[in-house]
């Protein structure tokens, strides 16, 4: 483990972040399938697929959702590698492992023992294990492509358009700009305390680097919200929260809608 | 001349910190104003002022006529027409652009102002094209180098044609030619019914945005006069620590002599 | 439960990392009722702040999700050389009390499953649930409990905030690990397939609970902690609490007294004792605390052989049980005690007695923290 390697996977999830952002914005603009859609269409259509992933009872009509995903993903331009992984070998090397022991020790009929090992597993066991995987995997396949095919200003407006409250749309993006430049505050300091540092530090130094430079960061949060208050005062800000959304309704918004509808019901009673 | 602010004997604090005490000055309509001060000496607090974003603890401040006071800004109608037509840039670019987009916010003061749909978009998109940013329409602000956040933050006032502009160091943290795109953009205000109010401490920038300087010290104006008379006055220039004095030695004889930062020949006596 | 924090993908899972639940492993109807319960925390967090602070708000609560969510990137390095995650709730209770943390964490949590696509959307309102609501207001009642009326800057604060945050994570755990564990019970197929989270309360809640003891309640007892710490240097007025951050720049008020900080107590101790018939949820009985009655009672063998994968249990009571069981008898046998006919009502009565237990823990803490070096009340 190198002297600093706990800065070096922070600083490593600040590079991520930042990455992620620019490929969302990228893949925002690529003239794909969900992109041709209202957000809002696609928000909520996504929405109601994920709400029939988890209304399925049956395998295989999990599986059918997972197959129109993928399906989504690569008309909307989607790389497959990627989502596969970005996604799916994650989710496999955890909500997997985390599945595993469910095969051992789900009571129910044996499929399998080994009586060396007193070990058995049931069909339940499997059958659990392989339903929880891949909901797991449908679902955040289904909200990755949704997030990487919207630009995080459309997500927004969609859900203003859906009547969430102005303040809490205005304090998300609000959260949402400035995450980027405190990333970039905190990255310069922990990248100026790396370079500052000579030897290895104790475990009690490190942990007082670290919080000390969240104290820091915190510190000049506070001042920060108190300039932009001052800023959006001076711009007419008195307390309600005004927003343009323009978003109009287009013919094939309302057959992209119906298509959600249409395959999340559908799915939800052929798997009951 | 019609005059614009009138501040009288006003003094304010920051818990037990007085940032400013007793200052008064006279602005009419149509000048262009520099603060001079070095940091510290109260000219962002008195911008804030001037922007009634702050409220004296003694004094007044009067805008054409209008008592700023925290009672009377609380009225809905005055302070609509306050806001469009007194306007602070700040000087750090970050915290002026607090929306998603930079169309998002330069639209944000009109909206605020309840103005109505298509008025908003027509004026940002003329907006955006007289700053020359409108390549820049859907950016969000972390993707702006800092020339151009200062260009969408003085784009996001200008928006509103306010009749006056606070600029707050205006040309700090920028490049030589964003600075020099800046300093433009006032000059073309000479002699147009808006007042410019520039607080800096760079010198070199004074005489082209300015006609009228206030050398500020200590939260309290030390001196008024044009560029020319103020740039000349070494030892209130010294005084108000604008420029600083180097000491340094020819032949075993020790001199110092004040310099002004930016000069890059210096004559001096030996 | 085990989850990643904000980390997008690639990145080594860590065995410690902050609890947020993916689609999938709720059932829709506890997610519906989480999502619910998370709506009126939302909303009552939403009036009070703006009570509070007025137009202040928005751009408070926004910059400080922006900075727990920078937070919970954080590589805390902890004892024996691992690190964790911390979820800043800790601070965040501290210095902007309990309405405005659940509103920033969630923000925080929201950012995180709608741009970053980490977290689900449907357990959203639970992962809210968990995370901000309860971890905020155990952290902020914890925290005013132990360090009282003390100095701003005490040691008796750090110590306060430590608590809170380690606690705080804790109890979002516990919280989380009864959401999960009561799934396989309540939401299976006809032949006994769990369709969600397929681990029972009885391995859900260790499984949860061990990670969270050790590692992530560590890390976030470690920034609670660091950044009181730095803040009593740094930005006294910062640990003033809500109150401190009004309206009128460089002006502070004085924070919220303790009788304000009794009132959270009882808040909380009512949040707690609503949970507790969740335990009577656990089928027949706990599995694994039978006494010899029980192995002898017919109806209760059934249950236990129900409750153990259909093994029957053995036709005598085993010899050491049999020993053990004259050895201790609890003060409420069976959670009731005898004359109590009506068991949701006895596993409340003795919630309030456990509760009530932990209350006098708890201020037995603060006068004892009072007799520390620096302790003293602010005079």
């Amino acid at each position: 483990m190198s002297r600093h390697s706990f800065l070096e996977s922070t600083l490593q999830g600040f590079t991520r972040a930042v990455a992620k952002a620019l490929q969302s914005e990228h893949a925002a603009s690529q003239p794909g399938l969900l992109q041709q859609l209202d957000p809002r269409v696609r928000v909520i259509g996504t929405f109601a697929l994920v709400v029939s992933v988890i209304l399925c009872r049956r395998l295989e009509a999990i599986a059918a959702i997972l197959l129109i995903a993928i399906a989504i993903a690569a008309a909307s331009r989607v790389s497959l590698a990627s989502l596969a992984k970005r996604v799916w070998l994650v989710i496999l090397g955890f909500t997997g492992v985390i599945a595993l022991p469910a095969l051992f020790i789900t009571p129910g009929e044996p499929l399998f023992t080994s009586p060396a090992l007193h070990l058995s597993i049931s069909v339940q066991g499997v059958r659990t294990a392989v339903l929880l995987v891949l909901r797991v995997e449908t679902a955040a396949t289904l909200t990755t492509v949704l997030v990487l095919s919207t630009a995080w200003t459309h997500i927004l407006k969609a859900l203003r358009s859906l009547h969430l409250p102005a303040e809490i749309v205005t304090m998300l993006a609000m959260t949402h700009r400035y995450v980027f430049l405190l990333i970039e505050t905190a990255n310069q300091m922990f990248e100026s305390r790396k370079s500052r540092t000579v030897g290895v530090l104790s475990g009690s130094e490190r942990r007082r680097m670290t919080a000390r430079t969240a104290g820091v960061l915190l510190s000049k949060s506070i001042e920060l919200s108190q300039d932009v208050y001052l800023a959006m005062l001076s711009r007419g800000f008195r307390g309600e929260v005004r927003l343009l959304t323009d978003f109009r309704l287009q013919p094939r918004d309302y057959v992209g809608l119906t298509a959600f509808l249409f395959t999340g019901c559908l799915a939800v009673w052929m798997g009951r | 001349m019609a005059s614009t602010f009138e501040v009288q004997d006003v003094s304010f604090s920051y818990e037990a910190i007085p940032a400013i005490r007793g200052l008064t000055l006279h602005i009419g309509e149509g000048d262009r104003v520099a603060l001079l001060g070095a940091n510290g000496s109260g000219k962002s607090t008195l911008l804030r002022i001037l922007d009634a974003l702050y409220f004296p603890s003694a004094g007044t401040v009067t805008f054409k006529g209008d008592a700023l006071t925290e009672k009377h800004l609380q009225q809905e109608e005055f302070l609509l027409s306050f806001r469009r037509r007194v306007a602070l840039v700040f000087p750090n670019p970050d915290v002026q652009l607090f929306n998603p987009t930079v169309f998002d916010e330069i639209a944000y003061g009109p909206l605020q102002l309840q103005w109505s749909k298509e008025d908003v978009i027509r004026r940002v998109d003329e907006t955006l094209e007289f700053m020359s940013i409108s390549h820049l329409r859907d950016r969000p602000p972390y993707r702006l180098s800092g020339g151009e956040k200062k260009r969408v933050a003085l784009a996001s006032v200008l928006v509103l044609d306010p009749e006056v502009l606070l600029l707050d160091e205006p040309t700090a943290t920028l490049d030589p030619k964003s600075q020099s795109q800046v300093v433009d953009l006032i000059q073309q205000w000479k002699g147009t019914a808006r007042t410019v109010i520039t607080a800096t401490h760079q010198l070199e920038i004074v005489e082209d945005i300015a006609d009228r300087v206030f050398v500020l010290e200590a939260g309290t104006v030390i001196a008024e006069g044009t560029p020319a008379e103020i740039l000349s006055n070494t030892d209130l220039l010294l005084r108000a620590n604008l420029i600083h004095a180097h000491r340094h030695s020819h032949d075993g004889v020790v001199h110092s002599h004040p310099h002004l930062h930016g000069h890059s020949r210096h004559e001096h006596e030996h | 439960m085990l989850s990643r924090g904000p980390t997008y993908n690639n990145a080594p899972v860590e065995i410690d990392e902050i609890m947020h639940i993916p689609d999938g492993y709720l059932s829709p109807s506890t997610c519906g009722t989480l999502y619910l319960f998370a709506a009126s925390g939302w909303y009552a967090a939403l009036k009070r702040i703006k009570q509070l602070l007025a137009t202040r708000a928005i751009p408070l609560i926004s910059v400080f999700a922006a900075f727990s969510f920078v937070v919970m990137m954080f590589n805390v390095p902890l004892p024996g050389g691992t690190t964790g995650h911390a979820v800043g709730v800790g601070v965040a209770a501290i210095v902007l009390g309990p309405w405005g943390s659940i509103l920033a964490i969630s923000i925080a949590l929201a950012i995180q499953a709608l741009f970053f696509g980490d977290g689900g959307i449907t357990t959203l309102g639970a992962n809210c649930f968990n995370m901000a609501i309860v971890g905020s207001f155990t952290a902020y009642v914890v925290y005013q409990t132990i360090a009282a009326n003390s100095n701003l800057k005490s040691r008796q604060r750090v110590l306060a905030a430590a608590v809170a945050g380690y606690v705080a994570i804790n109890a979002s755990a516990l919280i989380t690990a009864v959401e999960l564990g009561i799934q396989p019970m309540l939401f299976h197929d006809a032949s006994g397939t769990p369709l969600y989270a397929p681990y029972p309360l009885h391995v859900a809640i260790p499984a949860m609970m061990i990670g969270h003891l050790t590692l992530a309640g560590l890390a976030e007892a470690v920034i609670s902690a660091g950044m009181v710490s730095y803040l009593q240097r740094a930005d006294l007025g910062l640990l003033r609490g809500v109150s401190g951050l009004t309206q009128t720049p460089g002006t502070i008020i004085a924070g919220a007294g303790p009788e304000r900080s009794q009132g959270r107590l009882w808040w909380a101790v009512a949040l707690l004792m609503l949970f507790t018939p969740l335990g009577i949820l656990a089928a027949g009985t706990a599995w694994g605390e039978w006494s010899s009655a029980d192995l002898m009672n017919p109806h209760t063998r059934e249950q236990i052989a129900a409750a153990s994968g259909n093994h029957a249990p053995p036709p005598s009571v085993p010899v050491g049980i049999e020993r053990l069981s004259t050895l201790w008898t609890a003060p409420f046998p069976g959670y009731a005690p005898g004359f109590i006919k009506s068991p949701v009502f006895g596993y409340l009565l003795s919630a309030m007695f456990g509760v009530g237990f932990l209350v006098l823990a708890s201020l037995l803490a603060r006068a004892v923290g009072r007799k520390w070096p620096g302790g003293n009340l602010r005079s």
